[in-house]
């Protein structure tokens, strides 16, 4: 772990694990390892997923029917467990993005306070 | 499937994802040009901790109802400590819960035992009974003559053989101790194969036993061998003596049901001459066998039903001599199993039913507590609910707590109910034999469980939860009780329900006692405590004529002549304890029977000399028999006072001749009356009018039944008669010694059962019901301290007050007792649907319960009274 990256990191917002790792699992199937390295480089390493909270964030979402898991092999010729988005976890991560935009605006609203009246 | 294992394969399962990840970041880090060494441990750091990440992996993978047993385990923790605080409360629920849970698994496990479980015979569920009855002349059991069992079994064929059981007593000597009288079981051939019962050991009577020329041939029951012989391995091949004739004991039956009767053995016909003779083999209406069958492979019971009965009417058009219309004869068709357990299912319905009023009460009681707990914790629930616990968590909190509860009720309640089981299985007994089989199972646990789990269920879910949008805030702040008209109203609705049921059991109960007290206060019209009764049979050897009556005339000569005797007789019957013989039709000179008129029938008693003196019958005219009445003189009767007034009530009865057109006693004769004396029930022990003929024992020959007046204490005298009998015959039983008045209440021991069993339920009822009423006022009582302060503030006088809270418990009662009575009636109502006979109490039981119950809630609210009229004013005016 380089200190100087870890000093710009975020924490991640409490309930917002599942979205990302549904939101990375839309481009197609990924192994654990690669979830991590997504999240990490799509946020231009502004966000670190632990591994202690991703695997049991990934079996968590699998009990509850939204992934698939199976094992195969990578592209790397290495054997590992690939999850994949259920349509039942597609129509999950649409909502979790509804409830996040619509919690983006409140919050925008109150921190940046429109000049004046409402549209 | 795969939650069912939720262990090892997946533990593997994560460790080879784990060893996938960081060989892939090792690659990756390789791929970068990183050291492979530094790559491997660098991937590992940033792993971070495995065994940590597997920990928090188990949360993920435990079943939802692991988090919820978990966090239902972590209420019931604290449910204990705090039920610690409210000991009182919690002894009392844990209490009522183990008294109602207990009944219940004790009379379900007899209900069980005797209704439900098969027979030990093999395929018992082929297994018939098939019983005569005729209700036109009051028999419920006639049972068949041979005649009639060889006819049925020439027409029918869906019953694949039949097996016949007629019961005689023998005089038995033998197999040690001294000669005494059993009771035994004669059968046929076929008998033991038909009913499917197995010898335990040596070999039961099979076809080979059959006829006259067979041996004598006897099958121990296992009771007798077990009880009476020590389980003796020895005792196949002993000889014994029946009466005349001897027999060799050949095996020892199985432990089995014993019907029709319970015998200490069964033997063969040639045991018994009774069988082989003329009368048994040829007579159509001397009916003594009952009769088994077991159904033909393909048959069912309907069809053999129809079949037996179509037969028997054949058969009964046939000899319409053999069946008066006015019997109206009928056959009766059951499974084997379901008549052995029909005389009890009635009365075991009823306490399966009493069980459960006493657990309805149980638990209303309990919800009573319950309710006015959760009220005192209202403002608890309250800051819980508004420091964020859901419904759910505070419903679990209350879950845990009546979980709590009912579970030590029900622990209780299951160590109550075995030697409950016991109890009622010996009350049981009385009209099942199978009641004695009945053992305590794990039938009585799951009951128990079952039980208090769904009482559990109901409390939690009777206190009231703080709504979040309610003002909680008023009583959060104190704490402090604040009772609501909604929940004082429930509180009032359950006492007042346990009232109205402890009343219709109170009521039940003061019915049965009713009916007892009659019975025991009736009189009966004998000496009942001077008077020691013996069975005396006819000796061993066989005698019988003039010879017994010498006997009879002897002993009675030497048993008065003992000290401590003022007399001795014999007599045919023993009062109560014999069934005496069927009522016959007579003849009366000078009584001419009205047209269509059957002749009256009246009951025939054969009596020694100075019968009526030494029993402390009166005597009303005439003379009794003495020893001048003999075989050669004069035919001599002595009739009851009900016959002499119905047959002749304006004249003297006296030196009037009767006849008995029956060949019963021999060749019809006319027989004088020469005595009348008063009217004593012989067979039922309320007294109703008997029609009674008595004969001289000389003139009959038979008698059986020795009486003996004590001067002081009866039993002191029994070793003494025992002797004089013995030097006289040395085979002679004399045994079975008792007072009439000993007699009586062994025959009166059921209804005593039935009053105890019930009175012990309504007390258990009535306990609660107390407890009860006493509660809601208490609490009600403490919720109003501020009321009553003001009132006496104001200048009630503290015995107004009193009165007050004393009248609120009556009132309580009063409402309950209407809806006893109400619900009662209806209760009937429903029940003479399923039950041929229904009881509904007097006014006498019905009132003596209401005040019961009234004087009970009133002295139950006497104590929440006075601690209202002991109000401080002060204190109860700065309390909120």
């Amino acid at each position: 772990m380089a200190k100087t990256s870890d000093d710009r990191r975020l924490e991640l917002l409490q309930g917002t694990l599942d979205m990302l790792i549904l939101r990375t699992l839309q481009w197609g199937p990924q192994h654990g390892h690669g979830i991590g390295q997504a999240i990490r480089t799509q946020s231009d390493d502004l966000l670190k997923v632990e591994t202690g909270s991703l695997y049991p964030a990934l079996h968590r979402l699998e009990k509850r029917g939204w992934l698939k898991s199976e094992w195969a092999i990578s592209e790397a010729n290495q054997r590992a467990k690939y999850y994949r988005l259920t349509s039942a976890g597609k129509a999950q991560l649409s909502r979790e993005q509804d409830r996040w935009s619509q919690l983006v605006t409140a919050i925008g609203r109150i921190m940046n306070p429109a000049p004046a009246g409402k549209e | 499937m795969r939650r069912r294992n939720p262990g090892l394969p997946r533990i593997n399962d994560l460790d080879d994802e784990i060893r996938a990840h960081i060989a892939l970041s090792v690659k990756e880090r390789i791929e970068r040009g990183e050291d492979p060494e530094a790559a491997r441990r660098a991937a590992l750091k940033e792993f971070g901790n495995v065994a940590l990440t597997r920990d928090s992996m188990r949360a993920v993978w435990r079943p939802r109802w692991f988090d919820m047993a978990e966090a239902l385990a972590h209420d019931i923790r604290i449910a204990m400590r705090s039920l610690r605080h409210v000991k009182g409360l919690a002894i009392t629920v844990v209490v009522t819960l183990a008294l109602g849970i207990g009944a219940n698994a004790a009379i379900f496990s007899v209900v069980r035992g005797v209704l439900l479980r098969p027979l030990v015979n093999r395929d018992e569920d082929r297994l018939i009974y098939i019983r005569q009855s005729g209700p036109g002349i009051g028999s419920e059991n006639m049972t068949f003559s041979v005649p009639e069992v060889n006819d049925l079994k020439s027409r029918v064929r869906t019953i694949a053989a039949f097996g016949d059981f007629s019961t005689v007593d023998f005089a038995m000597v033998g197999l040690g101790g001294e000669p005494r009288m059993v009771k035994a079981g004669v059968v046929g051939g076929s008998f033991f194969d038909v009913m499917g019962l197995r010898p335990v050991l040596g070999r039961l009577l099979t076809a080979r036993d059959d006829g006259a020329e067979a041996e004598g041939a006897a099958v121990l029951t296992y009771r007798f061998w077990s009880t009476a012989l020590n389980s003796d391995p020895s005792v196949v091949g002993k000889t014994i003596r029946l009466g005349e004739r001897s027999a060799t004991v050949v095996g020892v039956l199985e432990p089995s049901v014993p019907y029709p009767a319970d015998t200490e053995i069964i033997a063969n016909v040639v045991t018994s001459p009774h069988h082989l003779g003329a009368t048994m083999v040829t007579n159509r209406t001397h009916r003594m066998t009952e009769l088994f069958g077991r159904l033909a492979p393909g048959a069912s019971l309907d069809a053999a039903r129809a079949e037996l009965t179509a037969a028997y009417a054949a058969i009964v058009r046939a000899h319409p001599e053999a069946y008066s219309a006015k019997a109206n004869v009928q056959l009766k068709v059951a499974r084997l199993r379901d008549q052995i357990a029909s005389p009890a299912r009635t009365i075991l319905l009823v306490l399966l039913a009493a069980a459960a009023v006493v657990f309805v009460i149980a638990s209303s009681n309990v919800a009573n507590l319950i309710l006015a707990r959760s009220v005192r914790r209202e403002g608890e629930l309250a800051v819980r609910a508004a420091l964020g616990a859901g419904h759910g968590a505070l419903r679990r909190t209350l879950l845990a707590e009546s979980l709590v509860l009912c579970g030590a009720g029900a622990v209780l309640g299951v160590l109550l109910a075995r030697p409950l089981v016991a109890m009622v299985a010996a009350y049981a007994a009385r009209f099942s034999v199978r009641a004695l089989e009945v053992r305590v199972d794990g039938s009585v646990l799951w009951v128990g469980a079952g039980l208090a789990i769904a009482a559990a269920v109901l409390l939690a879910y009777v206190p009231r939860l703080p709504s979040p949008n309610a003002p909680a805030g008023l009583g959060l702040a104190s704490g402090s009780v604040r009772i609501t008209p909604g929940t004082n109203r429930r509180l009032r609705l359950f006492a007042t329900t346990q009232i109205a049921f402890s009343f219709v059991l109170l009521a039940g109960a003061g019915m049965l006692v009713a009916t007892l007290v009659t019975m025991q206060t009736a009189s009966t019209g004998y000496d009942m405590r001077h008077v020691l009764a013996f069975d005396m049979p006819a000796p061993a050897t066989g005698v019988g004529g003039a010879k017994t009556v010498d006997f009879y005339r002897e002993a009675t000569r030497r048993l008065e002549a003992l000290p401590g005797v003022e007399g001795a007789s014999v007599a045919s019957n023993v009062p109560w304890r014999d069934p005496g013989f069927v009522t016959m039709q007579f003849v009366v000179e000078g009584y001419r029977a009205a047209d269509g008129e059957e002749n009256p029938r009246a009951r025939m008693r054969i009596v020694g000399p100075r019968f009526f003196s030494v029993l402390g019958v009166p005597l009303l005219a005439g003379r009794e028999f003495t020893d001048e009445d003999r075989s050669s003189s004069e035919l001599v009767v002595i009739v009851s006072r009900s016959f002499a007034q119905r047959l002749f009530p304006n004249a003297e009865a006296l030196n009037r001749h009767i006849w008995w057109p029956d060949s019963y006693l021999g060749k019809p004769a006319p027989r004088r009356i020469v005595g009348i004396v008063g009217d004593v029930d012989d067979q039922h022990v309320v007294q109703e009018p008997a029609m009674t003929v008595y004969h001289p024992v000389q003139q009959i020959g038979l008698a059986g039944r020795l009486f003996v007046r004590a001067a002081g204490d009866p039993y002191a005298l029994v070793p003494a008669v025992t002797r004089v009998i013995r030097e006289i015959s040395a085979d002679q039983p004399v045994e079975r010694a008792a007072t009439l008045e000993d007699v009586r209440a062994a025959v009166l021991a059921p209804e005593r059962l039935n009053a105890f069993v019930f009175s012990g339920f309504a007390g258990i009822a009535l306990l609660i019901a107390v407890v009860g009423v006493a509660g809601v006022l208490a609490f009600s009582v403490s919720a109003r301290t501020r009321e009553f302060g003001i009132r006496l503030a104001v200048g009630s006088a503290p015995s107004h007050l009193l009165a007050r809270v004393v009248s609120e418990g009556v009132v309580i009662a009063a409402i309950g007792i209407a809806a006893g009575v109400t619900g009662g009636y209806a209760l009937a109502a429903i029940a003479t649907k399923f039950f041929a006979r229904v009881e509904v109490p007097g006014a006498v039981p019905m009132a003596g319960a209401a005040a019961v119950l009234i004087g009970a809630a009133a002295i139950a609210s006497l104590t929440p009274a006075a601690r209202a009229s002991r109000v401080d004013v002060m204190q109860a005016l700065r309390s909120e």
